[in-house]
């Protein structure tokens, strides 16, 4: 293998790219704005959930209760209903996330200390705000009767300073505040920083699909130093993202970068070497650039988004996918990403993902350039 | 001018023959995929790895233990002794949360003005498991804590009132997470199968240096066009009808509005993104660029879907700007039908900004796509 061959290679396709403006600036600047995007629409913070309540008992004491439960920001009065009807047609036009039913008997129960009944329904088309609504009417209705339970109990003589007696002391580790955008930005880096791949099968399909595939298996460049020429410019474009994306997400988001930059900055390259080479893979199979975009995403963009575990614990997908997520770079990378940017664990801890996802780009590129010959002979 | 919009369709498929591949992606792949991803997502967070270091062994402290097995959010990794093991796990990711349980939890937990604690650890570099473990958790203290004082008190448990929280859900009775995610899934993977397969038209024909020679052909514009729609709505039509009855059969998605009604808004939301698509096709130069331009409205639209959070919780600007998102209407639509039952008389909104949308974006489209092929 010639170094001179594969840097050849290199220069052609970095023609190609800078050839074109739009190309250029899309190929760039795709993964950072879709980050930035994401960022802003995938981590919300609920506040003002609409809610609406039907109170049958319509008692002072009912009413003191709506009054707790609707105080603070995250609830939100949105209308008193008389009816069933009425909370049938809030909850079909999605006016309301959930409903409060009060018992006409809520504060003569109250006032006995019997067991209260509460109704809450919910919309479980947005389980998102519904169960928002769910948790925060609970702990309100708990606050509530505990001040009525202290005020009955001591009347009765009985002092209580506390009637939950277990002190639950809670910590959260590298994202104190548990807040989503902290773990999710790092988490997506390693989708975004996918998109080379899919533009590295759509340039391989292309040579094949304009007949240039031929031309250049009659220059000396073995189809390795093709591959691998092929791959180098997506890599810095990859780089060039690795170095945008954290400043990014330090200056913009305040996200804390607690490990070391070169570190990051060794282990994504590995990382595009290893999600690109699945690239290549998807490209030396595909005979145009349709199915080789159409294959991309199915196997790079969508499991690299939905199963890699940025959304959803992978501990809890079934079996066979957790073996599948395993084949997945993303998955590894994920792990590194949040391992520096929060946990701040150096290479001591990260060492087998970065073998992992070595291993993987060896083997994708291997095969890819197995079959590349077979393809061509 | 119908035959000779039928030869161009014809065409197409002929082409589509040439490379199997692409449509044997968009409608078997589509569906698998779908499939796959319903099938990883759609569940309850459960198997969260835990350890728990109990200092104090009691009877007590077991209970604990016993209702963190019992929870099913938990894993149980084995019996951790020291905090050096819980540290480095937590340093490596490989558990999402810890329980230590001190030495004298069980005294304090029998002791009439006892104090017990109980401290968690919850690794929050996963956020969103993190909070289940949470929740999960607080419940646990909450019920056995209720216990110790209704025993402190010494009165019988139905004396100390509680709330007693009924929860109901509507239109997804058994809170299945598969009912609101395959949804959004589906109109995922049903954009992108448009976007793409129409965006590919024009700029496959102009990279291939093709288009002139169709374009000496004696055909009009309209006709071109037409022609090369036809493909694109069949092929986008039968993927949503397979997905559809996939995560009906598969997920028990219901459909408990119209079924008719559903088609036609299908049909209806496939031109407005075929519309999209042909833009894209035009103003780009190459299948790469187009492919590009794909990903980005595909992506931005698809974060208005509320798959992963609700629009109704975003800053205000991209709440105003989800009105002006087609995804978005479509899949308000689609859960109304499919989940809500509901008609016309409740969608009439999304459906008619879908219709102002679409002829926008179909008259804008048409107009720029024939411009730029004259």
């Amino acid at each position: 293998m010639s170094i001179r061959h594969v840097l050849a290679i290199t220069r052609k396709e970095i023609y190609h790219i800078l050839r074109d403006k739009m190309t250029l600036i899309l190929v760039l600047f795709t993964p950072l704005f879709l980050l930035l995007l994401m960022a802003y629409a995938l981590t919300v913070d609920l506040k003002h959930v609409p809610i609406a309540v039907l109170d049958y008992d319509r008692s002072q004491t009912s009413r003191a209760f709506v009054q707790q439960i609707t105080a603070g920001q995250d609830l939100e009065l949105y209308a008193q209903v008389d009816s069933m009807n009425e909370v049938e047609s809030l909850l079909m036009r999605g006016e309301v996330k959930a409903v409060l039913i009060i018992d006409p008997a809520f504060e003569r129960d109250l006032n006995a200390l019997r067991s209260l009944p509460l109704q809450i329904i919910i919309d479980g088309t947005e389980p998102e705000s519904g169960g928002f609504a769910v948790d925060h009417i609970g702990w309100r209705a708990e606050e509530y009767i505990n001040q009525v339970l202290a005020d009955q109990m001591r009347s009765l003589g009985i002092q209580i300073d506390n009637l939950q007696p277990i002190d639950l002391r809670v910590r959260a580790w590298y994202n104190p505040s548990l807040k989503p955008r902290n773990d999710l930005i790092p988490g997506l880096i390693s989708m975004v920083l996918g998109f080379p791949a899919l533009s590295v099968a759509l340039t391989l399909a292309h040579e094949r699909e304009h007949g240039t595939l031929e031309q250049l298996m009659a220059t000396p460049v073995t189809r390795t130093e093709l591959l691998l020429g092929k791959m180098i410019p997506y890599i810095i474009v990859g780089l060039i993202n690795v170095i945008l994306i954290p400043v990014a997400a330090i200056l913009w988001f305040q996200i804390p970068f607690n490990g070391s930059f070169p570190l990051f900055f060794g282990l994504s390259a590995i990382f595009l070497f290893a999600v690109i080479s699945m690239g290549v893979l998807v490209g030396v199979f595909m005979p145009t650039q349709a199915s080789a975009l159409a294959l991309s995403f199915l196997v790079i963009f969508f499991p690299g988004f939905f199963l890699t575990g940025i959304f959803f614990p992978i501990a809890s997908m079934p079996e066979m996918i957790r073996m599948e997520s395993l084949f997945l770079p993303g998955t590894h990378y994920a792990i590194i990403t949040r391992g520096v940017f929060l946990t701040g664990i150096g290479i001591d801890v990260l060492w087998p993902y970065a073998v992992m996802l070595f291993v993987l780009g060896i083997s994708f590129t291997a095969v890819a350039a197995l079959f590349f010959k077979k393809k061509l002979a | 001018m119908f035959s000779r919009i039928w030869a161009i369709s014809i065409k197409e498929f002929l082409h589509l023959r040439y490379d199997w591949w692409l449509p044997a992606f968009m409608l078997v792949g589509g569906v698998i995929e779908l499939l796959l991803i319903g099938w990883a997502t759609s569940r309850p967070i459960t198997n969260l790895p835990l350890m728990v270091l109990d200092h104090d062994q009691s009877a007590s402290s077991r209970e604990i233990v016993i209702a963190l097995e019992n929870s099913g959010t938990f894993q149980l990794e084995s019996q951790v002794y020291d905090f050096q093991t819980i540290e480095a796990a937590l340093e490596r990711g490989q558990i999402n949360a810890a329980m230590i349980i001190p030495p004298n939890f069980g005294d304090e937990m029998a002791s009439a003005n006892g104090q017990p604690t109980l401290s968690v650890i919850l690794n929050g570099s996963e956020s969103i498991p993190a909070t289940t473990a949470l929740r999960t958790v607080e419940g646990i203290a909450r019920n056995i804590g209720e216990q110790v004082t209704v025993k402190r008190m010494g009165i019988k448990p139905e004396t100390l009132a509680r709330f007693n929280p009924s929860l109901r859900v509507w239109f997804n009775e058994s809170l299945s997470e598969a009912l609101y995610s395959t949804p959004a899934e589906l109109g995922l993977m049903m954009e992108f199968i448009i976007l793409l397969f129409a965006a590919l038209t024009f700029s496959r024909e102009k990279e291939l240096g093709t288009l002139e020679s169709l374009l000496v052909m004696p055909l009009t514009s309209l006709e071109i066009i037409i022609g090369k729609s036809i493909p694109v709505i069949i092929i986008g039509m039968l993927a949503f009808g397979s997905m559809l009855g996939m995560v009906h059969f598969v997920f028990d998605v219901p459909v408990r509005g119209s079924l008719g009604l559903l088609i036609i808004l299908a049909f209806f939301y496939i031109l407005v993104e075929l519309g999209k698509g042909l833009v894209i096709s035009v103003v780009s130069r190459t299948q790469h660029q187009a492919f590009l331009l794909v990903m980005l409205v595909g992506m931005i639209d698809f974060l208005f879907t509320g798959y992963a959070a609700p629009v109704d919780g975003m800053p205000q600007i991209l709440q105003l700007l989800a009105n002006f998102i087609p995804a978005h209407h479509w899949l308000e639509i689609l859960r109304g039908i499919l989940l809500k039952g509901a008609g016309l008389e409740v969608l009439w909104i999304n459906v008619l900004a879908l219709i102002i949308l679409g002829v926008v974006i179909g008259a804008f489209s048409l107009r720029f796509v024939r411009r730029s092929l004259n």
